[in-house]
């Protein structure tokens, strides 16, 4: 893993509890209702997660416990905190977009809106 | 060759590994377990602790479920084994895709011996924790110093 993959949330402002943020990976689906968003976000149980929608924004922010359960022995991972922050297209309906959460894997479904989902157009004999 | 010479060659080999990293300097860099590997070698990335009378792995497995999962203890050999997998929903096109599927098999000397009976494992937000308790013997005791 490059360091280039982690980065504060905010690249002016300091955060105060100083814990690296990584973006967590992803994959992304489209079908004709709606995009679908996929991240693998371990450690993350759903009261520490929060989906933000902006105007054209949609940001995923992740925290991840910091108890261990006894002295390190080995390491070979550290769990960091997550932030992502998409662009999101026009044709998304803000007001439906739905999040779930399971085995540490988020799924988002972003909606398009009504209008721009093909329709059929009934054509009637005259 | 039997199933346990298996065993234990990968757990030298992941102890050599461990060995290596620790002396190319990468062994403290920060990594993430989230990160897709195409092989199960060095996934899911895991920590063990020990907290005095158990041993705990615990790895970061994001999308495994319990049923994806295979362990086995033979000795002092941890032996984890499995599959995550990703799937295109159907009727959708990918624009991105970052997660990958993964087959995995990696297999872990444990510094103690472990009692084979007080093994329990879980799968919590994408998180394995397998928690073994300590044989007997390898409890540390405290020995009282009488003064003389």
């Amino acid at each position: 893993m490059s360091t280039d993959m982690i980065k504060r949330e905010n690249e002016d402002l300091e955060n105060v509890s100083e814990r690296p943020t990584m973006r967590p990976p992803v994959d992304i689906y489209e079908n004709r209702e709606e995009y679908l968003v996929v991240a693998d976000l371990p450690g993350v149980g759903s009261d520490a997660l929060e989906i933000n929608l902006d105007a054209d924004r949609l940001t995923l922010t992740g925290k991840t416990p910091h108890e261990t359960p006894g002295e390190v022995v080995e390491r070979e991972y550290r769990l960091f905190d997550y932030s992502r922050t998409f662009q999101l297209p026009n044709v998304v309906d803000r007001a439906k977009v739905s999040a779930e959460l399971k085995n540490g894997v988020l799924t988002l479904h972003l909606p398009k809106v009504e209008a721009v989902k093909p329709r059929r157009i009934e054509v009637r004999a005259g | 060759m039997k199933w346990t010479d298996f065993d234990r060659s990968f757990a030298a080999l992941d102890e050599l590994r461990r060995h290596m990293n620790a002396w190319l300097g990468e062994y403290d860099r920060p990594r993430s377990g989230a990160a897709p590997a195409a092989l199960g070698y060095s996934w899911p990335l895991v920590n063990l602790y020990d907290n005095g009378s158990e041993l705990v792995l615990s790895a970061a497995a994001p999308g495994l479920s319990k049923e994806d999962l295979e362990l086995t203890i033979t000795g002092d050999t941890l032996a984890l084994s499995g599959r995550r997998t990703v799937t295109v929903p159907e009727g959708y096109s990918v624009h991105r895709q970052e997660r990958g599927n993964v087959e995995f098999a990696r297999s872990f000397a444990l510094p103690a011996k472990v009692n084979p009976e007080k093994i329990a494992a879980t799968v919590k937000d994408g998180m394995l924790t397998i928690t073994m308790a300590k044989a007997e013997e390898a409890k540390p005791r405290q020995i009282t110093v009488k003064a003389g």
